[in-house]
């Protein structure tokens, strides 16, 4: 027999969870503010790309119940084109999300009550974070796992598919990860965990790069005078990030050890008082 | 400004039974649909499987909610509790609680919570892989539930098929393309074993599973069962030949009344979500709806007699499952 929390034992961070769309040019985006009362800071959790988007869904939101749990509110979205947000993903460029981040965290920053807006982006994310905190979006950047270009996350997640792909092939049929980056520099779209890549996403991919304010060995809090801080997640914090071959299926997995120190930091740079759960 | 509502989509809470489930709803479009305003619709309820969130991989089942919806069929699509958007404790091994039936119960209330919220006539559970186990079992356990769509259901129990590995091995297995292909040969190489031996259930059969699926194919209650095809890593030896045909199997003890119909879809993978297996779902998925349950209702008569043959097939079900035992 399945046992889960009658509604009246929900924390009320979960009940007050609230999913709506919000309007942008030609979509609506899926999002869900994990709303708080008098909150001490907020976040734009600026989530990984699209085929990621499964695994590292769960630690995801938990990582936004967490923080909404001490006080921050947070606010988290999918993409145009990705998830449930509508939009056609082959139609979406790098530039339609860095837009879906800026409206979104204006939006964030107008809400009630003064509090520090924090953009916090995970892989691809990272990039689109960084990006919006260069512009001056944000009051603090967090980063988890960036690459340093969007041409990066592309190679590897195409790479990462395509090998289990060939075992589903015919020897015949079967091709290197070099031919799909053949036909998308040809200028042919392909198909990847069923979303379409189009040569114009793949060129603009090449020039996405975290901005060289944020690449070692530079220092961007010196630079930005707001804080900053990025974060490398190995192997172990899978399925947040990918992880080798046997990580990333637990979905009861603790993810306290990435939490804690990360709000701590959120805290401590914004000067917020460290709130338990 | 924020919208709960789009014109063809809606972000519900199905919490009635005091369990809070987030959903996304697709609304059957004015135009669209060939019934009339008073008819009462048959919807369909997608299931996340394990921990991808109710879109799927993808995003295949938000392509095909809007396409059934736009046929006359509103579609829910959900996440479990502790999965997705919608809260709770997840279970140590998640695999083996679903294989065990453990959201049946709740897939069961929140089937009939959609049917009364929505004014349904029915509800076709849609479950993917982990959901389609979890669809088997909560079939049984209601009267909402008018059929089941299944895409690539598997029939083993996973602590019985590897009880030397890891659990961390075993979730792998279950999860990844190449764990498949090895777990596909592995399934093969000891079904071909035993099946020199008395031909029956395999020894890693999840044989409570396969019992629900039975009683279910009796009741004639409409199954669809989509499959993708072999991995052709398995090459076309042996141990294709070597395996056991579950569905068969269940047909064989179905009898005349078994509406179960099989499509096996070559050249897509598990998840369906690449641009063949969406269309070639979609397709056969809407014209079995149509086939079924035409212009999106049922007549109360129609009602009468599926509710009939499942109660008929209880009993039916507890003497097969009694027979399993004795194997």
């Amino acid at each position: 027999m399945f046992q889960s929390t009658p509604v009246q034992q929900y924390p009320e961070s979960v009940i007050t969870e609230c999913a709506g769309y919000f309007p942008v040019p030609g979509a609506h985006l899926y999002t869900v503010l994990h709303e708080v009362e008098a909150p001490r800071a907020r976040v734009l959790l600026v989530g990984s790309f699209a085929s990621e988007r499964h695994t590292s869904y769960r630690p995801w939101v938990q990582w936004a119940r967490y923080l909404a749990a001490r006080r921050i509110e947070v606010l988290r979205f999918d993409y145009r084109g990705v998830g449930e947000s509508t939009g056609a993903f082959k139609e979406m460029s790098f530039h339609s999300w860095i837009d879906d981040v800026e409206r979104l965290s204006t939006w964030l920053r107008k809400r009630e009550g003064d509090a520090p807006l924090i953009l916090h982006g995970l892989e691809m994310g990272a990039l689109l974070a960084a990006k919006g905190f260069h512009k001056g979006e944000a009051d603090a950047l967090l980063l988890w796992s960036a690459p340093l270009n969007a041409n990066q996350v592309l190679r590897s997640t195409l790479q990462r598919w395509i090998g289990p792909q060939q075992l589903l092939k015919r020897e015949e049929d079967r091709r290197p990860p070099s031919h799909y980056f053949r036909q998308l520099d040809a200028g042919q779209s392909v198909e990847v965990d069923g979303y379409e890549w189009t040569p114009d996403l793949w060129r603009e991919s090449r020039c996405f790069e975290l901005p060289d304010t944020m690449v070692p060995p530079n220092d961007p809090a010196v630079s930005y005078k707001r804080p900053v801080r990025i974060v490398p997640l190995g192997k172990s914090a899978a399925p947040l990030v990918l992880g080798g071959l046997l990580n990333g299926f637990e979905e009861s997995k603790d993810f306290s050890w990435i939490f804690a120190p990360n709000h701590e930091w959120i805290a401590s740079s914004l000067h917020i008082p460290l709130e338990a759960a | 400004m924020i919208f709960d509502k789009l014109e063809s989509r809606q972000l519900i809470t199905l919490g009635a039974d005091g369990i809070l489930v987030r959903g996304t709803y697709h609304e059957v479009p004015r135009a669209a649909t060939g019934s009339t305003s008073a008819d009462k619709k048959i919807g369909v309820l997608f299931l996340n499987p394990l921990s991808t969130p109710r879109t799927l991989i993808g995003d295949s089942a938000v392509y095909w909610a809007s396409s059934f919806a736009a046929q006359g069929y509103p579609s829910l699509r959900i996440d479990m509790p502790g999965l997705g958007d919608s809260y709770g404790e997840v279970a140590k091994d998640l695999v083996t609680f679903i294989n065990n039936g453990g959201f049946a119960a709740l897939v069961a209330s929140k089937v009939k919570e959609f049917s009364d919220r929505f004014g349904l006539a029915g509800v076709v559970i849609y479950g993917h892989c982990a959901g389609g186990t979890t669809a088997i079992y909560a079939a049984s356990k209601c009267t909402n539930c008018k059929g089941l769509i299944i895409t690539d259901p598997y029939f083993n129990a996973a602590n019985m098929l590897t009880p030397k590995l890891s659990p961390g091995m075993v979730d792998w297995a279950r999860r990844t393309t190449v764990g498949e292909v090895l777990r596909a040969a592995y399934a093969r190489i000891r079904e071909a074993r035993k099946k020199r031996g008395n031909g029956k259930l395999p020894g890693n059969a999840n044989v409570t599973l396969v019992a629900h699926w039975k009683q279910l194919a009796a009741s004639g209650l409409p199954i669809l069962i989509f499959k993708s095809g072999e991995p052709a890593a398995l090459g076309s030896s042996k141990l294709r030949a070597g395996a056991f045909d579950y569905l068969e199997h269940i047909a064989s003890f179905a009898g005349q009344r078994s509406r179960l119909s099989l499509r096996t879809i070559e050249g897509t993978n598990h998840s369906f979500a690449d641009r063949l297996g969406r269309a070639a779902i979609r397709e056969h998925a809407e014209a079995w709806l149509h086939k079924h349950f035409p212009a999106a209702a049922v007549t109360a008569a129609q009602e009468n007699i599926f509710c009939e043959l499942r109660l008929t097939s209880v009993d039916l079900s507890v003497r097969q499952d009694e027979s399993l035992r004795s194997l």
